[in-house]
C-alpha cells in the first residue's frame, strides 16, 4: 500500500471526520471513516466544472458556500439532486486517480473539517483504490505508452484512411488541441474531468490518429509539484503499429511520468505494477487462452 | 427531483424489472446497482458500456452524415428483455440506466416509458 492509502484506511477504520491535506496536491474531506469528497490541484472540481459550462459563475457558487450551501444550490436549480450527485462522484473518482498515488508531503489531518460539497455521495476507502486500480488497467488496455498523456496532444493533419468516428471528447479534445496543450491542459479548457480526456486520447493514438512527437521538442517538465520523479525505465513499445503509428525512440520514453502512473510512484499497492508492457500482455493472452481451453 | 438512490428503487418497481444498474459511460464504472440476483456490476458495467460504444461506432457507419445519439437500446435474450437508456447529464456522461426484464412478467412499452419519465426527473 501506498502511504496514502494506508493512512485513509486507518482513518476509515477509525470512523474519522475532517480533513485530511496532502501538501499542496489536495485534500481529502472524511466524514465518518467515509470519503465525501476529494480536492485535487490537478483536476477540476465540482465549481470548477459549474463554472465552466456556463451553470453558474464562480462568484455566485462561492456566496452559495458562504450561505445556504448545497440545499440553495439545488433549490435555485441549475442542477438536479442526482446531477449533483454524479457530478461530485466523477469529479472525487477524478481527483482520487491523481492523488492517491501522490507521495512526498506529509499529510496533515484537521478533525471536524467538512466540505460543502460533502454529504452528497459517500465513497468507502477500499472501493476508492479499486475503482482507481481499474482506470489505470483500462488506460494501459487502450494504448500501453503513457507518453500521450504528457505530451502536447497533436492530431494528425491526414487521415490514415476514408473516415473515422470520433466520441464526443474526442472531437472536443480534436476541436481545442492547439498543438501545445497536453491532454490535463485540454480537460481544463473543455470543463471535464481530466480521467475521460486521458482516455479518449490514448483512444485516438490507438487508432492512430495523433502526430508522433517532435523529435527535437524537449520532453515537457513535470507539472507537478513535490513529487518530481523522472525514470529512465523504456516505455512498453506498441508492437503491432496499426495504422502506421511511430515507435517510440528511448529519448521519448524517459519523459517524465504522469502523475497517475504506478511507475512514478515507488511503492505500489495491489500487487505488480500495471505496466501494460506488450510481452507480458501477450504472456497473459496466452495463458488465459490455454486455461479456456482446459476448462 | 429524483436522487441516484431513488431513482434505482423507482427503476426496481418497473413491473417485471429484476436487475437495475446505473453506469458511467465514461470510464464504464457501475456508479449503483441493485444486487437482487448477484451481478457481477463491475464487470457488465464496463461490458456494456463497450457494447454501446461499439453500437454506436457501428450506426454512425450505417447513416453516414449524421451524428449518432442513441437514446435507448433493447436486447431480448430467450431469458428475457434488457433494456438501456442514455441520459445526458450537465456535466459528464451519458449516465446509462440498465433494467434487466422478466420476458413473461413485463411490458416493453411500459418499462420504455417508464424509463424515459425516470430519466427526465433524475437530469434537467
Amino acid at each position: 500500500m501506498t502511504q496514502l492509502d494506508t493512512l485513509l484506511a486507518s482513518l476509515a477504520r477509525e470512523h474519522s471526520t475532517g480533513a485530511l491535506r496532502i501538501g499542496r496536491n489536495g485534500t481529502v474531506y472524511l466524514d465518518d471513516g467515509r470519503v465525501t469528497y476529494m480536492e485535487c490541484a490537478h483536476t477540476p472540481g465540482v465549481e470548477r466544472l459549474l463554472a465552466t459550462r456556463g451553470l453558474m459563475s464562480e462568484t455566485k457558487l462561492r456566496a452559495l458556500q458562504a450561505e445556504g450551501g448545497c440545499e440553495r444550490l439545488l433549490a435555485d436549480g441549475p442542477v438536479t439532486a442526482g446531477e449533483l450527485q454524479y457530478a461530485v462522484l466523477s469529479v472525487v473518482l477524478d481527483a482520487a486517480f491523481f492523488l492517491l498515488p501522490a507521495t512526498g508531503s506529509r499529510p496533515k489531518f484537521r478533525p471536524g473539517e467538512r466540505h460543502w460539497l460533502g454529504g452528497q455521495w459517500f465513497f468507502d476507502v477500499a472501493g476508492l483504490v479499486r475503482e482507481c486500480a481499474r482506470r489505470r488497467a483500462q488506460l494501459a488496455q487502450t494504448w500501453p505508452s503513457a507518453d500521450v498523456d504528457t505530451l502536447p496532444v497533436r492530431p494528425s493533419p491526414r487521415l490514415p484512411g476514408h473516415g473515422v468516428t470520433l466520441s464526443r471528447i474526442q472531437w472536443e479534445v480534436v476541436v481545442r488541441s492547439d498543438g501545445k496543450a497536453t491532454p490535463m491542459e485540454l480537460a481544463k479548457q473543455i470543463g471535464r474531468p481530466c480521467y475521460p480526456v486521458l482516455l479518449a486520447v490514448r483512444r485516438l493514438a490507438a487508432a492512430g490518429l495523433l502526430e508522433p512527437p517532435e523529435p527535437s521538442r524537449p520532453p515537457p517538465a513535470e507539472r507537478r509539484t513535490g513529487t518530481g520523479r523522472k525514470t529512465t525505465a523504456v516505455a512498453a513499445e506498441p508492437e503491432a503499429a496499426e495504422g502506421g503509428l511511430p515507435k517510440r525512440t528511448a529519448r521519448q520514453a524517459a519523459t517524465a511520468r504522469p502523475p497517475h502512473d504506478p511507475e512514478a510512484a515507488p511503492a505500489q499497492s495491489l500487487g505488480p505494477p500495471v505496466t501494460g508492457d506488450p510481452t507480458d500482455l501477450a504472456l497473459l493472452m496466452r495463458l488465459k487462452k490455454a486455461l479456456e481451453e482446459l476448462s | 427531483m429524483l436522487g441516484v438512490d431513488s431513482c434505482l428503487a423507482e427503476v426496481m418497481a418497473i413491473p417485471g424489472a429484476l436487475d437495475a444498474m446505473l453506469v458511467d459511460h465514461t470510464s464504464g464504472m457501475a456508479v449503483a446497482f441493485s444486487n437482487s440476483s448477484g451481478m457481477d456490476a463491475d464487470r457488465s458495467a464496463a461490458a456494456l458500456t463497450e457494447a454501446l460504444r461499439a453500437t454506436t461506432d457501428g450506426l454512425a457507419r450505417t447513416c453516414p452524415g449524421d451524428v449518432v445519439r442513441i437514446d435507448d437500446m433493447l436486447v431480448t435474450t430467450d431469458k428475457g428483455h434488457h433494456l438501456l437508456r442514455l441520459m445526458e447529464t450537465v456535466f459528464e456522461g451519458p449516465l446509462v440506466l440498465y433494467v434487466r426484464l422478466d420476458l413473461d412478467r413485463s411490458n416493453i412499452a411500459l418499462a420504455r416509458h417508464r424509463l424515459q419519465s425516470i430519466s427526465s426527473r433524475l437530469t434537467t
